[in-house]
């Protein structure tokens, strides 16, 4: 990659700056860098679809294999890169596992004898070759992962590249998915927003700040860097909050169950406490989390809620309604303009007021999701996986932000981000009963 | 039984109930699927067998009101203006029977191949027209999608405090709704090119072979129609 320069159609600003940088074989880069400072987009570059399919401005010069990505398109690279996107449901094309594990070798046009065999090896190679048969619309969130690293890994690629691939999965799940990248024999460019494994297993480190190439060096060398410039980026160590329980009680769970998604579980958020929900995909956070805030109702056990509860869902960038981002956030204050810009700007979005939503990148997204539920001050906030997309600085204000407001309120935030668990809450709450419904 | 077969054979029941001109056979027709939808394990079932019944329910009790045809009047209405007499004769009452079977029997043998099928196979079965295959099975998973889509949606707004109630509370979920299936839809296309879709020379898996089954429900299809275009 020589001197890229990249900007979106529409766009007045450049999203990557006079980039060069060179990938050998065989090497593990990790990208890392805030939202919105192109991380995606450079991967996109990699594979062709920057600019063959986003169109834009383009100049310099990306090579795959000495081959011009001008020239070529996305699908002629394809075999050559292969990738592997932030949110696997979205590049789901077949509805069984084989079928969807075969689509890339069958466009590549490799003989059909082969192609069986191929997915099977390739299935086997990320410990997912029980769920051949399955139906890709039963899977787990890991499980959909590790299915597309394994479609990914039948192309038998030269470069891989991995768009924050643990976003969705559980500490135990990230830790084996970059277990698995470990061994591969080919290039792997991973970008990511928890810095702490990535860093354990990659070689080098890329660091983008607004489209600029700020950091290209050996992991040593990168840490020096990062301690000294971006600190929110290194590895930290999770801390383990255990402030006793405050009272009073705004939510009381009391041996609630839920269609067998969630056992028998007792649980109680005072005022002014902060409270992690933490457990393994499938142990049934997101129920709980629904029950307190009264959005489900238990089969069994009650729950007591004293005012009125809010819950942000998980990627509330898919839900927004309106046409205007103020209007959006209004939609919780019976249409008062003024508290809306207040919640927008209190979550870093002043001056995005009158933008479309779905505008707006993924991280932005989810902030104003998380401004659409402060803006309803609520009794009990419900925050389900808030920093997913968020970069570790954001994670750190957005830490700082609901430790700043807890006093009026009760706040359960459901993470698979430890640190950013012992940093922002006063106790966890652990359902670590692995349970995957899928596999039942 | 193989999807291309049972395809053939739904495709079949659906064109002989078009063909017919009396409302008994596809009202057979329509009866016989929807046992076979009724197999259907998922309960996605019911959103589609409540839509297939709600547009047949709706064509049999209004478009006796909006034809004007036959001399047995069996009840006289009011003239109302752009519409006219709403008068119901038993001619009108035959007529939307039969569209109303027809269209029964159409949605429910869309039903059964949207619920009962292997849309996959069903690509990789098709010789000559995969690219067509493939856009039909990716347009069968929007209905699923959005319905996943607007339950997520209201689930978020009740999360947030926002009731939507009635008709055009939930009409205003349209919009957001199509804009989501939209970018889903962008999103399927670039994983789509990065996996080399469109490129030429491509195979597929080997079909799997055709047993007895597939054998009986083609020679089914084929006489479902000839009975459709002689008799129906």
């Amino acid at each position: 990659m020589n001197g890229l320069t990249f900007s979106y159609p529409d766009s007045p600003a450049r999203t990557l700056t006079d980039v060069t940088l060179s990938i050998e074989p065989g090497e593990r880069v990790v990208v890392l860098g805030g939202s919105g400072s192109g991380k995606s987009t450079l991967l996109r570059t990699l594979t062709g679809l920057v600019p063959h399919f986003h169109g834009g401005r383009f100049a310099g010069r990306v090579e795959i294999d000495g081959r011009d990505t001008r020239r070529e398109r996305p699908a002629d690279l394809a075999g050559t890169v292969a990738c592997v996107f932030q949110d696997p449901e979205d590049q789901i094309v077949m509805t069984r596992v084989e079928a969807e594990v075969a689509f890339g070798l069958e466009n590549l046009g490799t003989p059909p004898d082969a192609i069986a065999g191929l997915v099977r090896r390739a299935l086997a190679s990320v410990g997912a070759e029980h769920l051949v048969e399955r139906r890709t619309s039963e899977l787990s969130g890991g499980e959909l992962q590790r299915v597309c690293l394994a479609a990914a890994l039948a192309l038998a690629p030269r470069l891989l590249l991995l768009d924050e691939p643990t976003s969705q999965v559980d500490p135990g799940g990230a830790t084996a998915f970059f277990e698995l990248l470990g061994d591969l024999p080919c290039a792997v460019v991973c970008a990511e927003q928890r810095p702490a494994r990535a860093l354990e297993w990659a070689e080098r480190v890329l660091f983008l700040d607004g489209g600029r190439l700020e950091l290209d060096a050996p992991v040593d060398e990168a840490l020096d860097w990062l301690r000294a410039h971006r600190p929110a980026f290194l590895p930290r160590v999770p801390a383990v909050p255990s402030e006793p329980a405050f009272g009073p009680a705004v939510c009381r769970l009391d041996g609630v169950s839920y269609e067998g998604r969630v056992g028998e579980t007792s649980l109680a958020v005072g005022r002014g406490e902060i409270v992690a929900l933490v457990g393994p995909n499938g142990s049934g956070k997101t129920t709980l989390a629904k029950l307190a805030a009264g959005l489900l109702e238990p089969s069994t056990g009650g729950v007591e809620l004293r005012g009125r509860a809010a819950y942000l869902s998980q990627d509330p960038g898919r839900y927004l309604v309106r046409e205007r981002v103020e209007d959006e956030v209004a939609l919780g204050s019976d249409g008062d303009l003024a508290r809306a810009r207040a919640a927008l700007a209190s979550v870093g979005l002043g001056g995005h007021e009158r933008r479309h939503p779905r505008d707006l990148s993924s991280g932005e997204r989810e902030r104003l999701g998380l401004a659409c539920v402060l803006v309803t001050k609520p009794d009990l906030l419900v925050l389900d996986e808030p920093t997913r997309g968020v970069d570790p600085e954001r994670k750190d204000r957005l830490a700082e932000l609901l430790r700043a407001g807890r006093d009026g309120r009760a706040t359960l935030v459901l993470t698979h981000d430890l640190v950013f668990a012992g940093e922002v809450a006063d106790r966890l709450f652990s359902l670590d009963e692995v349970r995957e419904p899928a596999l039942a | 039984m193989s999807p291309a077969p049972a395809a053939a054979l739904l495709a079949a029941l659906g064109a002989a109930a078009l063909l017919a001109d009396r409302s008994a056979p596809p009202a057979a027709i329509a009866l016989v699927l929807l046992v076979v939808c009724l197999r259907a394990k998922t309960p996605r079932r019911w959103v589609y067998l409540a839509g297939a019944l709600l547009m047949s329910g709706s064509v049999l009790v209004l478009s006796p009101f909006l034809q004007s045809a036959g001399s047995h009047v069996l009840w006289s209405g009011p003239i109302v203006p752009v519409l006219g007499s709403l008068d119901v004769t038993r001619e009108e009452l035959a007529m939307a029977a039969l569209q109303a079977s027809r269209l029964a029997a159409l949605s429910l043998a869309f039903t059964a191949y949207a619920l009962l099928l292997d849309h996959d196979r069903l690509v990789q079965a098709a010789g000559f027209a995969r690219r067509s295959t493939l856009a039909v099975a990716l347009a069968t998973r929007l209905l699923p999608t959005l319905e996943r889509d607007a339950v997520g949606m209201l689930e978020a707004l009740r999360g947030r405090g926002v009731a939507l109630s009635g008709v055009r509370g939930r009409a205003t979920l349209v919009s957001p709704l199509l804009a989501g299936s939209l970018e889903r839809g962008l999103n399927l296309a670039e994983a789509m090119e990065a996996r080399g879709y469109g490129r030429p020379g491509a195979t597929r898996l080997p079909k799997a072979r055709h047993n007895a089954w597939d054998a009986a429900a083609l020679v089914a299809a084929v006489v479902v129609l000839v009975v459709g275009v002689l008799w129906l």
